[in-house]
């Protein structure tokens, strides 16, 4: 290898400097949620307070409880559309798909507010003209598995684009029936990337505030939803434990959807 | 094996391949439609409603009603009940700046930064594109809030800022301008990074040496052998990172403080208690609008990359 050149060390010196300013306003949310005193100005010393304070919290007790139900339900309604849909991609690539690409590729690109706002819009409306799905958990879980859909189907479509194609004639040709094809070769070939699927499908939902934002009803704030009151009220300390403990959740998942999808050829 | 034979193989080779296809057809149905029926109601329904909304007379409470009016489109230039006013056009206006220099910004870090990826050994890009995707996976909202602790009046980076006497005394870096620009970059700087990389690492070294050889200058062989291979990941990062920006809606609310609202934020207000429906759904189209420019642009995009998934992620 070539020696380093002053191009490669300034090179390597932004690297780090990128690093930094992509991890310093997550560390300094983690470190001062372990502060003694509720400065956001000066680490006074370590304490475990705010912690203590979260759980005599019933609100964000709360809070948790439905950010799990609607991450776990939505998911695996997404998992499930999702899979199938990934699968029809597949074993139909041959043809013209481009429209279902486009569907596909429209909650990724859409932005959030106005993804967030038709859908509320549309609740509301739908929920005066008919008296169904009124603003709560329901039409959160709804909204929830739209955008969730796309990317299990792209995950599950990648991972059958790795697969050799001859396996699925191999399958035929041994007459399985598509029952039996489906139970003893594509469910356990595709058990990495539903997985990853889920978890993946699970971190975009606990992520998620401006959708759910729009979409709550008014007993369903999730914990993104009660951060952001929170922050409005004014900074507290508070914050940053709940914050934490997001950032670790949400951290462990994505791991979770990285080691069940580390066999997918692209990162 | 003679030819006639094989022919009247191949003829019952087509009959059962056209059977196949048309059970084909109801087998794509079958495994796609629910899915695709999920985003069509949910979604693409919910988006013709808001248009048609935009379409509607802003009623006494604020609900949308008859008859069909342009009033929305009037009231997003800016003309009300005491004559024309610039303050949607100022927040239009500031969401393009916002979005264009946002993206001006996270093209120049994101170059050097998938240039050196591509760079180093094999076994450590995983992990570095790893690195600058891990902070994306933190709720926004935190990541905001994160910016609003470091950019706070008193702390060391706004301290350091009035010392070099940037911002006036006590006000801080947050609430400002300056701060949803940094929010901005912040959030969406590895949408350009990993399209980026995947076009730096197709490319063509040759194309540069051979420039370098012909004397061109560093910032000549850039432009002539490396910025035109590296287009299409230029392009795709752009959609990535330019429509969800000038949608955003969190950042403004939290960096910006009440007076660098973008369209989102504009948008967001109508919809509220009592407010102008037709006038939001208005703004929203607009959004509309770039997010299916940006399709399509990404839709070219992705086939000239080959394969869409790594653009998607």
């Amino acid at each position: 290898m070539r020696k380093k050149s002053a191009f490669q060390r300034g090179l390597s010196a932004f690297w780090w400097l990128t690093l930094l300013f992509l991890y310093a306003p997550l560390v300094i949310v983690m470190l001062f949620s372990f502060n003694s005193s509720n400065s956001a100005a000066r680490f006074t010393g370590f304490s475990l307070r705010w912690y203590e304070r979260l759980l005599g919290n019933e609100l964000i007790i709360d809070a948790i409880g439905h950010t799990l139900l609607l991450a776990v339900v939505s998911s695996v309604i997404a998992v499930i559309l999702g899979t199938l849909i990934g699968y029809g991609m597949y074993r139909h690539r041959g043809r013209k798909l481009g429209w279902l690409i486009v569907l596909i590729y429209l909650p990724i690109v859409m932005p959030d507010i106005v993804f967030g706002i038709s859908n509320m819009a549309f609740f509301v409306e739908l929920n005066r003209l008919t008296g169904l799905l009124s603003p709560g958990l329901g039409t959160m879980i709804i909204a929830h598995v739209t955008f969730e859909i796309p990317f299990v189907a792209l995950i599950v479509y990648s991972r059958f684009v790795g697969l050799d194609a001859t396996l699925f004639d191999a399958a035929k040709d041994l007459y399985a029936s598509p029952l039996q094809r489906a139970v003893h070769f594509i469910i356990p070939t595709l058990k990495p990337a539903l997985l990853s699927a889920f978890f993946l499908s699970f971190t975009l939902s606990v992520d998620d505030f401006v959708i759910s934002f729009f979409t709550a009803g008014p007993e369903s704030a999730t914990l993104p939803i009660y951060i952001w009151g929170a922050i409005r009220r004014g900074i507290s300390p508070e914050i940053n434990a709940i914050a934490t403990l997001m950032i670790g959740a949400v951290a462990l998942a994505a791991v979770l959807s990285l080691l069940f999808n580390r066999e997918r050829r692209h990162l | 094996m003679n030819t006639r034979s094989s022919a009247s193989i191949d003829a019952t080779l087509r009959a059962r391949s056209r059977r196949l296809m048309w059970r084909d057809t109801r087998h794509l149905l079958v495994a796609v439609m629910p899915g695709a029926a999920w985003i069509l109601i949910f979604l693409v329904l919910p988006s013709l409603y808001l248009i048609s909304v935009a379409f509607m007379t802003n009623g006494p409470y604020g609900q949308p009603s008859l008859p069909l009016s342009l009033e929305s489109f009037r009231n997003l230039a800016g003309f009300g009940f005491l004559g024309w006013s610039p303050g949607n056009l100022y927040t239009l206006l500031r969401s393009l700046w916002q979005t264009a220099l946002s993206l001006v910004l996270v093209v120049l870090v994101s170059y050097p930064i998938a240039y050196y990826i591509t760079t180093c050994r094999k076994k450590w890009r995983p992990i570095m594109l790893l690195l600058v995707v891990v902070p994306s996976w933190t709720n926004q909202v935190i990541r905001a809030f994160g910016w609003m602790n470091l950019l706070a009046p008193g702390t060391p980076l706004s301290n350091a800022a009035e010392a070099l006497g940037l911002i006036a005394p006590n006000l801080g870096l947050f609430p400002s301008n300056f701060a949803v620009t940094l929010g901005l970059v912040y959030n969406f700087l590895p949408f350009m990074v990993l399209p980026l990389y995947a076009a730096f690492e197709k490319l063509n070294h040759g194309l540069i040496e051979a420039a370098r050889d012909l004397y061109a200058s560093p910032v000549r062989a850039f432009f002539v052998a490396v910025l035109p291979q590296t287009l299409p990941g230029l392009l795709a990062g752009s959609v990535l990172v330019a429509i969800p920006a000038f949608g955003m809606y969190v950042i403004p609310e939290l960096l910006g403080g009440g007076r660098a609202m973008m369209l989102g934020n504009l948008v967001a207000t109508q919809f509220a208690a009592g407010s102008n429906w037709p006038l939001g759904a208005a703004g929203s189209m607009l959004m509309l609008l770039a997010t299916f420019i940006g399709l399509f642009v990404l839709r070219r995009m992705g086939r000239k990359l080959g394969g869409g998934d790594e653009v998607v992620i």
